[in-house]
């Protein structure tokens, strides 16, 4: 977490430790703090405060806007988080309009995709006019509207905030998912950007909190940290440094393991625009992910991997499958995410040790290294 | 899945990938053995290979190869110092239950997945046998 993000925490405890829908001065209080937030994240991505609703995260956000859309087509693709697809998969239907809900980068091979392209093709899509397109639930979630689009877009921008610029209405989406944690912020938080006047209906029905479209007391010491790292990236452009430092950086570490690592290959398209720039995802032929991460981490170097020994699972990574269909190269694969705080001495650290590891366990391994 | 987090393992598993006990390293021929033993895939992500030297019925020598997670390297590497000395029906008797006992248990997930290797040491056994 960010210096700044646990000193507003830490501040927020001991001020603002009330419940901000009270009508107390603590709770104004930390009500008026809680849209402070809101405005700064509506600015950062180009929406109206009224159209941000805060959450426990992005799981949530993902969540309540497929089962808005329970019953409905819903288009999405095998690189989306479990929280879409196995959703998606669960509840969607025949009804229309139909939802697409497409990730603008992917979070293990860092891949952007063309989003504007799927907005084109939603709004190409017109629905039958019928009375009732959604299921009216009570008085909740009252934007319960449709202007009868043929289709709606949502995209899970968790992975993008502050790594790349975003500004919802260019993209044309009518939803999109945050989450703090991604951005140096708490764990435990989120946000949903949902359009005005777009069909919604609340996950958790409670109170009166945001509007009566999210039940339940507001995180707002959560709220006050996502804040603070909202703020940094806004003040430092992040995303600027981003393109320039850490792309750099990226993009040296994708060279010498190419060149210096037989049987490796890059599973990140690094040319400009196509992926985001803190993201490289490799494989190494013959040596298996779980193995090369905790020889890496013995060595104090934190990386992840699409194996599925890594992930009590007993499938491979779900977005590495799809994008190459090779379960090996999965099993192989070692994802490397760079920080703004990473330098040119982190690469030379990290090749000091790599090539030996993996040469190591090419050596001992059952499968033999194809290419030199 | 371990990012920031501790070592899921044990200390003798985390020994046992540190330090890996009897493996062949590189070129197979390198190790003059009377019978070889494969079991798994690696497009499950784990395979395990055991070679035997066998001397009046009992395993004179061991080695090993594994493409796989830390727990398939450290439960070959402990099967194999489990295995070495005994004799071939000694050997044949030792269970998936020995190996996690031996490594002070591996995490359940870990265990089904990666404890393979008794397999393959059954498969060579019943190759030098057959020969």
């Amino acid at each position: 977490m960010l210096p700044e993000v646990l000193n507003a925490m830490h501040g927020a405890e001991t001020r603002f430790f009330a419940n901000a829908s009270a009508l107390h001065t603590p709770g104004h209080l930390a009500m008026n703090e809680i849209e402070e937030v809101r405005k700064t994240l509506a600015k950062l991505i180009g929406a109206k405060p009224s159209e941000i609703i805060f959450t426990s995260g992005a799981s949530e956000s993902n969540n309540t806007i497929v089962r808005t859309f329970a019953g409905h087509q819903i288009e999405t693709s095998p690189l989306e988080h479990h929280s879409i697809i196995e959703l998606a998969d669960k509840v969607s239907g025949n009804k229309l309009p139909k939802l697409y809900s497409y990730m603008l980068a992917n979070n293990e091979i860092g891949e952007i995709l063309d989003i504007q392209k799927i907005v084109k093709e939603a709004r190409s899509l017109t629905t039958p006019k019928e009375d009732s397109l959604f299921e009216p639930i009570s008085e909740w979630g009252k934007p319960l509207v449709t202007d009868r689009r043929g289709a709606y877009v949502h995209s899970d921008l968790t992975q993008v905030l502050g790594k790349i610029p975003i500004n919802v209405c260019e993209l044309g989406l009518d939803y999109a998912t945050f989450s703090a944690h991604k951005i140096g912020g708490p764990i435990g938080v989120g946000a949903l950007y949902v359009k005005e006047g777009v069909p919604f209906a609340p996950l958790i029905i409670g109170g009166n909190q945001e509007n009566k479209r999210r039940g339940g007391t507001y995180n707002t010491v959560g709220i006050i940290g996502f804040g603070a790292a909202l703020k940094k990236i806004q003040c430092e452009k992040s995303w600027e440094q981003y393109d320039t430092h850490v792309r750099k950086l990226r993009d040296l570490l994708a060279r010498r393991i190419l060149t210096e690592i037989p049987g490796s290959s890059l599973n990140t398209d690094i040319a400009p625009g196509k992926s985001l720039p803190n993201i490289l995802n490799a494989s190494f032929q013959a040596a298996e992910g779980e193995s090369i991460q905790l020889y890496l981490d013995a060595e104090g170097i934190v990386v992840s991997t699409g194996s599925a020994c890594a992930s009590g699972d007993i499938k491979p990574s779900h977005v590495l499958m799809a994008k190459t269909g090779d379960a090996e190269v999965a099993h192989s694969s070692i994802r490397f995410s760079f920080g703004l705080d990473n330098t040119e001495a982190d690469i030379e650290k990290v090749m000091q040790v790599l090539p030996g590891i993996i040469d190591r366990l090419q050596k001992i391994s059952t499968i033999e290294r194809k290419t030199k | 899945m371990n990012e920031g987090q501790d070592w899921i393992y044990t200390d003798i598993v985390k020994e046992h990938f540190m330090h890996p006990r009897n493996f062949l390293f590189g070129d197979e021929s390198k190790f003059k053995c009377d019978a070889v033993g494969v079991v798994g895939n690696p497009i499950c992500g784990d395979q395990m290979k055991m070679y035997i030297k066998v001397k009046d019925d009992k395993i004179e020598d061991i080695r090993w190869k594994t493409y796989g997670c830390a727990s398939a390297i450290a439960s070959t590497s402990a099967l194999s110092e489990l295995a070495k000395g005994k004799t071939l029906d000694e050997a044949l008797k030792i269970s998936a239950k020995d190996i996690d006992d031996y490594l002070g248990n591996l995490p359940k997930h870990k265990f089904h997945c990666s404890v393979l290797g008794h397999q393959a040491l059954a498969d060579a056994i019943k190759n030098y046998r057959e020969r």
